[in-house]
């Protein structure tokens, strides 16, 4: 505990109390029809005073704190282990993996309603988060303009829907080929740029595809968005209560059982699970196959990767456009389960929350993503009491992560040698 | 898992709902469902208010029926995607009444899940006339729609005999229809209309929208869209030095608009529902909620209070809590409520809902226009 | 008359393009330094917006109206805030994961705008704030009777203090000690931390001036729109970005340019066209520069190093 250290703890305690009193301790208050000023209560005052303290006394005491820190073992499970074969990694994954959409697949039958409906739209996330890691996570491109792909299979569907009457079932491809061909459009011209200049192109081709959908009113709806988009049927059975189209013969009848409008949402989260878990199982095999090897490739040292015979835009188009196919199916679901879709729902957050996503579950790896996804969607809801801090704790969980634990929950392991670094 | 936390959720808001909550006689859920934040979290804050004042005095008269009222409060910060999951979660807790959503774009979805189990919905605020218009018979309003609210402000402007008129809305749901609704109206009235733009919600420069409003020369400027824009453009105007009447809906009758525009704020139209709260029949319920330091003013806290009460007043009408005998109770039935005597046409409009061109002073007071 | 109108709109432009450019001088400079998208830093501008709101009603509730004191006073509150906020995000969450893959930085910071969001949302209240009126009226050019284009005083003073801002800022980079530093840094970090420069310091110091320019421009467009809310950093700093890599990112003339360029554009698309497709236009301009010129307008070509 040095002069400098304190000097250093005196400035960061003195940073702190003036980035937060002016913010936090007077409010703004709309006095009649001016504004006017407000301190506000002791507890906050109180509050951002302790909250100077304990910078000062950690900026004081941040070289023992550290070293102490430093000491503890490290709980790493998995660094000092001789590494599984491949083969014996995928058999165990499979069978995890297995019990898991067991377990899932039965799990509605006793679940509630309400439950049922989140974790569909948790598996929407995770279809979501699934594709845009093989963009970001497996072949290193940073789009933050994915939701535009989501928009494209959600709005193909409603459109076909409405203008044509079409069903899910033929809607689904139909709108995952279209978002694919988006990306393929978008990807071609783009594909050259340096990763941050492709991110903020792909921001920005995200916002484009969302006002133009708000602009279009003409085709979409505009703001107001297209509702009754159909629920999916099972072999031409209707889940509704009535019969929306003639020649269909309702669930409930044909099986002769009561109406219940459970059964719709759990046949929608049947259809969402078989769908992510086609997801998972495709993505994880095109990652064994040359294509995802060659993400990788690319990822890791674009210019060893080119030198080796690897076409840099091809290789690049490929993840680019089945991300946005992946993309694609989760719009057409996600339409399906709403009933109704807006612009509202494609907005850049959506992108960043995707994004994290794949982050936090750590790039490359499915379990992380998907563990990830759980996460990000389920706790927000059970912290609703806490909702006002929801986007709060979010952002600073995001920042957290990245500073200690940048590798994710679930980090992507791949038999490798690592290299001394040399300094 | 989740039951247990929304079980606590209804307890916790159960309890700051009612004054004497645990009772483990009968009780009857309304669900409440708006935005508790988000930007436009002060139009739920004016729709929980009523709709809880409402509860708590029904529960005080005795109840519906003997059984008290329990609210079941949701935060659908006005997005769609949470307005489907806070109905799902309503419709779980075997909630059968719903006062709610706000906004027309979270109330649209929802109200296929409440239409498809059975809830009856009364929305307090979303003014869309597409959501009545699906043959949906358990969907209710206590508010007017765009398409009474939009000619009302159309045929003033007519009375007025302008030259050119420009209408501008924030490209959502509730500006562009109500702006499209005055267009239409003033289009077959003969009155130029040679600007119908959109702006983007939430922009902060309008001083090109102004300058092409002063090119254009019109006389009056309708704002279809919400008071933080509105209050931008008014202020921008002012100091470019147009020269026009600028008019708006209820959206953009928010004391709020003052401390943004200012003193040009002054001379703004805006159509309104008549001010309930200064009827002599409602004085008694403007003091209970002055007591309670809310402001009952707000355009959306008596119509909540009514949503409550109307549901009340089917339930014992029809001497059943079953939705479908209540809704046919609210349909056939005629009711006094704050927002005037109610009927119901087959859609669940209001049969009449009456606005008033009021013009806003730069005080945040207003003054009924002749 | 069309005439008039065209000069209306150009100046509406110059003036939002100059604000972008001050926020874009943060974008430009962070980026040439150490090659990350400071995502929070339309937040660091919203906040030196707020902030210098609360000084002026601070200072009106004392009694004190005297236009140049206040603005005076509320510059270097919003300044020094903001410059302190900025410090202490590079501090927590740049720093620590400088170095790391490039996707790192950049999640952290969209991590700190969402959270600087919505500190200002919980402490402040989403609603919008109005600003007070401070300097009204202008000159005004062309025959009454027919359009006419007008000038005001705020928009006088948004040239004029960005003008001096960028010369200030020019003369620094060029002349002083710490400013060849910079450029130092920006040309090899790894270099200039062998030639003895504390490139920690350099990269503080980066950030706070930044942030510094994005509190000027929140209490000169505070002042202009008339209001501010906890979400208007997002928008602009988007725009602000747009301007920065449309001019050459790592070039302060280009941040000038880029956000002139993308003030007019915008304000001609309202003008002429329809402001819903606003947005459009100035995201579409970006995407065409980056394919055709991805350096940008005034950007150095970058060799790949291999």
């Amino acid at each position: 505990m040095n002069a400098a250290n304190f000097k250093h703890a005196l400035f960061c305690a003195f940073i702190t109390l003036i980035i937060s009193y002016p913010i936090l301790g007077l409010n703004l208050v709309s006095a009649g029809t001016s504004m006017g000023l407000e301190g506000a209560s002791t507890v906050t005052i109180i509050g951002i005073f302790m909250a100077v303290a304990v910078v000062f006394l950690f900026q004081l005491c941040r070289d023992s704190a550290m070293a102490k820190l430093g000491q503890l073992p490290r709980p790493d499970f998995t660094s000092n282990r001789p590494p599984m074969t491949e083969k014996t990694r995928l058999k165990i994954q499979n069978i995890v993996i297995l019990t898991i959409i067991l377990g899932a697949s039965l799990w509605p039958f006793i679940a509630s309603r309400g439950s049922i409906d989140l974790a569909t739209l948790v598996l929407i996330y995770i279809m979501l988060a699934l594709g845009l890691n093989v963009v970001v996570g497996l072949a290193g491109l940073l789009d933050l303009g994915y939701v535009a792909f989501y928009a494209v299979g959600a709005y193909t569907f409603a459109l076909l829907s409405q203008y044509f009457g079409v069903s899910f079932w033929f809607a689904l491809p139909v709108g995952a080929l279209l978002a694919a061909l988006f990306g393929l459009a978008l990807g071609f011209p783009v594909l050259r740029l340096r990763g941050d200049y492709l991110a903020i192109v792909t921001l920005g081709f995200g916002e484009i595809i969302r006002i133009l959908l708000n602009n279009w009113t003409s085709l979409t709806g505009g703001p107001n968005g297209i509702g009754g988009i159909p629920d999916p049927t099972l072999f031409g059975l209707e889940f509704g209560r009535r019969i929306k189209e003639e020649g269909n013969l309702s669930f409930h009848e044909f099986f002769g059982i009561a109406y219940d409008s459970t059964h719709k949402v759990i046949f929608l989260y049947l259809i969402a699970l078989v769908l992510a878990a086609l997801t998972f199982f495709a993505v994880r095999r095109l990652m064994q196959m040359p294509v995802g090897r060659s993400w990788e490739a690319l990822r890791e040292d674009e210019i060893a990767a080119r030198s080796l015979g690897l076409s840099r835009t091809g290789v690049k188009l490929s993840a680019f456009t089945i991300g946005a196919f992946f993309a694609g199916f989760a719009g057409t679901v996600f339409a399906s389960k709403q009933g109704f879709i807006s612009p509202e729902s494609f907005v850049f957050l959506e992108s960043a929350i995707i994004l994290a996503i794949v982050v936090l579950g750590g790039m490359g790896s499915q379990f992380g993503v998907i563990l990830a996804a759980i996460a990000v969607t389920i706790l927000p809801e059970l912290a609703r009491e806490f909702s006002e801090y929801r986007m709060l704790i979010f952002g600073a969980a995001m920042v957290l992560m990245m500073v200690w634990r940048p590798q994710g929950l679930m980090p992507m392991r791949r038999i490798h040698i690592e290299l001394e670094k040399q300094e | 898992m989740k039951t247990s936390v929304a079980k606590l959720a209804t307890a916790v808001t159960a309890s700051a709902a009612l004054l004497g909550a645990g009772h483990a006689s009968g009780e009857i859920k309304i669900g409440i469902a708006g935005p508790q934040t988000g930007p436009v979290a002060q139009y739920g804050e004016m729709q929980f208010s009523g709709a809880r004042m409402a509860i708590e005095e029904i529960n005080r008269q005795g109840g519906v029926m003997g059984e008290e009222l329990t609210a079941v409060e949701y935060d659908d910060v006005c997005d769609p995607k949470q307005a489907v999951t806070v109905a799902n979660r309503l419709v779980n807790e075997g909630v059968r009444f719903v006062v709610g959503h706000l906004c027309s774009s979270s109330t649209q979805p929802a109200s296929d899940i409440y239409h498809d189990e059975g809830v009856l919905m009364i929305t307090p605020a979303s003014t869309s006339p597409g959501i009545t218009e699906r043959g949906y018979d358990l969907v209710f309003r206590t508010i007017g729609l765009d398409s009474m609210q939009g000619p009302v402000a159309a045929n003033y402007l007519i009375d007025q005999d302008p030259e050119r008129v420009a209408v501008v809305h924030d490209k959502q749901q509730y500006g562009e229809g109500i702006a499209t609704e005055v267009r239409d109206t003033l289009v077959d009235a003969g009155v130029e209309v040679p600007i119908f733009d959109g702006i983007t919600a939430g922009n902060k420069d309008f001083s090109s929208l102004v300058t092409k409003l002063k090119q254009a020369d019109v006389d009056y400027v309708y704002y279809g869209g919400y008071h933080p824009e509105l209050g931008l453009i008014l202020r921008q105007a002012e100091r470019a030095g147009l020269d026009a009447t600028f008019m708006g809906p209820e959206g953009v009758g928010n004391k709020d608009i003052n401390s943004i525009a200012g003193d040009a704020a002054e001379g703004l139209l805006v159509t309104l529902p008549p001010a309930f709260e200064e009827k002599p029949e409602n004085q008694d319920l403007v003091e209970a909620f002055e007591e309670k330091g809310e402001d009952p003013s707000g355009p959306f806290v008596l119509t909540s209070y009514t949503a409550v009460q109307l549901i009340a007043n089917g339930i014992e009408q029809a001497e059943s809590t079953d939705p479908i005998e209540v809704a046919g109770a609210l349909r056939e039935g005629k009711f006094e409520t704050p927002i005037g005597t109610v009927e119901y046409d087959e859609k669940g409009d209001l049969e009449s809902f009456e606005f008033i061109v009021y013009e806003w002073h730069s005080d945040g007071t207003k003054t009924p226009v002749d | 008359m069309l005439d008039s109108y065209f000069l209306q709109q150009l100046i509406n432009g110059l003036t939002i393009g100059s604000a972008y450019a001050l926020i874009a001088i943060g974008y430009t400079m962070v980026y040439g330094i150490i090659g990350m998208i400071n995502f929070a830093h339309g937040e660091i501008y919203m906040i030196g917006a707020y902030t210098s709101l609360i000084v002026i009603s601070g200072l009106a509730a004392l009694g004190i109206a005297w236009l140049p004191v206040v603005l005076i006073v509320a510059l270097l509150g919003a300044v020094i805030v903001s410059s302190s906020m900025g410090w202490a995000v590079e501090r927590v969450a740049y720093r620590p994961v400088r170095g790391r893959h490039r996707l790192i930085p950049l999640i952290s910071a969209i991590g700190m705008s969402i959270f600087l969001q919505n500190y200002v949302h919980l402490a402040q209240g989403s609603r919008n704030m109005g600003f007070p009126t401070l300097m009204e009226g202008g000159f005004t050019f062309g025959d009454a009777g027919s359009f006419q284009t007008s000038l005001s005083y705020i928009q006088i003073t948004i040239f004029v203090i960005t003008l001096i801002c960028m010369a200030a800022l020019s003369v620094f980079i060029a002349r002083s000690k710490t400013g060849r530093a910079c450029r130092a840094v920006s040309q090899d970090l790894g270099m200039s931390s062998l030639l003895g420069i504390n490139t920690n310091r350099i990269i503080a110091t980066t950030f706070v001036i930044g942030a510094a320019l994005a509190a000027v421009a929140g209490l000169l467009l505070g002042m202009y729109y008339g209001s501010i809310d906890p979400l208007f950093g997002f928008i602009a700093g988007l725009k602000a970005f747009t301007a920065a890599v449309l001019g050459g990112i790592g070039s302060i003339p280009g941040a000038m340019l880029g956000g002139l360029i993308l003030g007019v554009s915008e304000s001609m698309t309202s003008g002429y066209l329809s402001g819903e497709y606003k947005d459009v236009v100035s995201f579409g301009l970006l995407i065409l520069i980056l394919l055709f010129k991805p350096t940008g307008l005034l950007g150095k070509p970058e060799v790949e190093k291999i």
